[in-house]
């Protein structure tokens, strides 16, 4: 990787990819316990997907823009986004900065460049493309990244983004999460095509990558990044890794497949990134060791810190719907408390 | 003060050349709407002036010309999108719902969609199944959306005004069957109709008619040919809808009529809030 960086620098990025990896498995494993304990209504694990999304986080810069899905916590994690933003997101509390409106794992951070995120799958690919018109109208140094699920391809919605991004050769980038589910359906029956391979029809540069390897997404990701930045139209990234967990703390995935990679066995990304780390020397099994139990400290505090502020205020829920509150609003309103 | 005789084509056409010419920001995008100029030509001439970068022709798929304008509102810009028949809306139905309607209320007020939609609707060219359809209480329905269709040339400029400085999803649905059924007086100067303000177009005293869009010459013709006193009022917001001036004329009349190119849903919303609930009891009902 010396293209990219040099010696000490090279080390520090790569821990820092690591180090957030770690993270978002601790701050995983909690929410998904807390939501058994009954202390979260409900979560989407991004358990098995760490190592993509840190791997394509590493190669943007702050000011490229996101337009992500619902299971993107350690791709947030990566850009800054504080665990205290998932955390009031997830509880809806008054310090949400969405005013707890949204279920949870549809998460707001806006000072870190994400776009709110919508339930209904890929209806955020076509804002992608509408957001990279803008940043080209303004000759801006931009790029913008877009995730989604293998089974979101399926949608008019991917298909409709691909084509008008390359048709308008703008910097986009689809990043397609193959986690070789959607909910119960299995990859081959989604579709009969590598999904790469349909960046072609478009005239789109498609790629596939191994999605559990953080090092080696991250190099596709500079180059696609790079490309897009570069004025050479669109690239899909498809990221091949495996869904860990259930879809979502409400799914049991018993019913429908037997067990793939599981955690702590030598696909999963963060096993494989420590085999990386240790074989360039940047990190010993005692790091690793400290670094978890940091992270895991760092999620029990910040945890037990956001439960204890209040909901918010039911009044509140009556904002926002336009930027006047309408006198039907209103009314509505005052019927209602 | 200067002025023109123009018909609601033309009204819209000088609007959005204006909008154009004052603020980089503005583009249209939509199918046939740059080279061609529109199949109503209401965007006749403008990329020849502004470029092709701003007056787009796009690749036929509503909910690809919705979502790029949504992504496009969400950064700086001020998109006006055209789907060529209101008909033709659905596929871009869940981009308007779940996202334009709703970004600015599931952000908490941080992110806003000032984009309109503008789309010829409703019957009257001979146009079937597919070329006719008067959905605006589909969207009327959805809380976010502003839903606005204009009554005259007049009118279409003044609220497109408005609406340029609107920072909310708007649906501004054209009644083509008006697009050059009449020309009238427009000032060159720039001018506003507010939004959700309804106009009086006739005062009377016997019954009040609500009504907006195509129904608007319809209504005023009938009054005239059988010399009823009836009050008029064009809503020309249909959402949020001026419920005040209804309110106030109903008061003087006793009797009101709501005539619209819909079935019964939207006008049962509106029968609701303005007469059962403030309890005006001699109230005639009928539509058309
Ligand atoms: C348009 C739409 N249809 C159905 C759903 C319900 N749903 C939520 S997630 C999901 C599966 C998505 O699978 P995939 O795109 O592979 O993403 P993953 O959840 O595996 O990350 C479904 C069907 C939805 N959110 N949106
Ligand atoms: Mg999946």
């Amino acid at each position: 990787m010396t293209e990219v960086f040099n010696g000490q620098e090279e080390k520090d990025v790569f821990l820092r990819a690591y180090s957030s990896m770690i993270l978002s498995r601790m701050f995983d494993k909690k929410i998904v316990t807390a939501q058994r304990q009954g202390r979260v209504g409900f979560y989407t694990p991004t358990i098995g997907q760490e190592a993509t999304q840190v791997g394509v986080s590493m190669a943007l810069n702050p000011d490229d823009l996101v337009y992500e899905y619902y299971r993107d916590v350690p791709f947030m994690i990566h850009r800054g986004v504080p665990v205290e933003v998932l955390l009031d997101q997830i509880m809806g509390n008054s310090e949400d900065s969405a005013k707890g409106r949204q279920m949870p794992s549809h998460y707001n951070a806006k000072a870190q460049n994400f776009m709110s995120v919508q339930s209904p799958v890929a209806t955020n690919l076509p804002l992608a493309v509408g957001a990279a018109y803008a940043i080209k109208h303004r000759k801006e140094n931009k790029v913008v990244v877009t995730t989604f699920g293998d089974g979101s391809t399926s949608t008019p919605d991917f298909h409709a983004a691909l084509n008008l991004a390359s048709v308008y050769d703008l910097p986009v980038i689809f990043l397609c999460e193959n986690n070789q589910w959607a909910i119960s359906l299995p990859v081959e029956k989604q579709t009969k095509v590598e999904i790469w391979k349909k960046a072609e029809a478009y005239g789109a540069y498609g790629v596939k990558v191994d999605g559990n390897d953080f090092l080696e997404t991250f190099k596709v990701a500079k180059e696609a990044v790079d490309r897009a930045r570069s004025g050479k139209g669109p690239v899909l990234i498809e990221a091949v890794s495996y869904r860990i967990g259930p879809h979502s703390t409400s799914d049991d995935p018993s019913k429908y497949r037997s067990e793939g990679i599981t955690e702590g066995s030598e696909k999963d990304p963060i096993v494989i990134a420590e085999k990386r780390l240790k074989d360039l020397g940047y990190i010993t099994d005692e790091i690793i060791d400290k670094m978890k139990s940091e992270a895991k400290r760092i999620v029990d505090q910040k945890f037990d810190e956001r439960e204890k502020i209040p909901p918010p205020k039911p009044e509140t829920m009556y904002d926002d719907v336009y930027k006047e509150m309408t006198w039907i609003i209103k009314e509505e309103k005052g019927e209602a408390l | 003060m200067s002025s023109k005789q123009l018909n609601m084509v033309q009204a819209i056409n000088s609007t959005l050349d204006y909008a154009l010419s004052k603020n980089d920001s503005v583009v249209l995008l939509g199918e046939d709407i740059g080279r061609d100029g529109g199949v109503f030509r209401v965007t006749e001439g403008l990329q020849a002036k502004y470029g092709s970068d701003r007056v787009i022709d796009t690749p036929l798929v509503e909910l690809g010309i919705v979502g790029m304008s949504i992504g496009m509102a969400l950064n700086g810009m001020k998109p006006i999108p055209e789907i060529q028949f209101q008909d033709f809306i659905f596929t871009a139905f869940d981009q308007l719902v779940n996202q334009a309607a709703k970004l600015r209320y599931r952000s908490g007020g941080q992110f806003n969609v000032p984009m309109i939609l503008r789309t010829p609707y409703g019957g009257g060219i001979k146009g079937g199944l597919y070329h006719s359809q008067s959905g605006e209480a589909y969207f009327a329905h959805t809380a976010g959306l502003t839903v606005i269709s204009p009554s005259n040339p007049y009118d279409a400029k003044g609220l497109l005004m408005s609406a340029l400085e609107y920072e909310d999803p708007i649906i501004f649905l054209e009644p083509k069957k008006l697009y050059r059924s009449t020309k009238i007086d427009v000032p060159d100067e720039e001018y506003k109709v507010p939004i959700g303000k309804a106009s009086v177009v006739r005062e009377g005293n016997d019954l009040t008619i609500v009504t907006y869009g195509s129904m608007v010459p319809v209504v005023t013709a009938a009054i005239e040919k059988n010399k009823v006193d009836a009050e008029i009022i064009d809503l020309r917001t249909i959402m949020p809808y001026d419920g005040e001036t209804i309110l106030q004329s109903v008061k003087k009349t006793g009797r009101a009529m709501i005539v619209m190119r819909l079935r019964e849903h939207l006008v049962w919303a509106l029968k609701y809030q303005h007469f059962w609930q403030r309890g005006l009891l001699t109230i005639l009902w009928d539509q058309y």
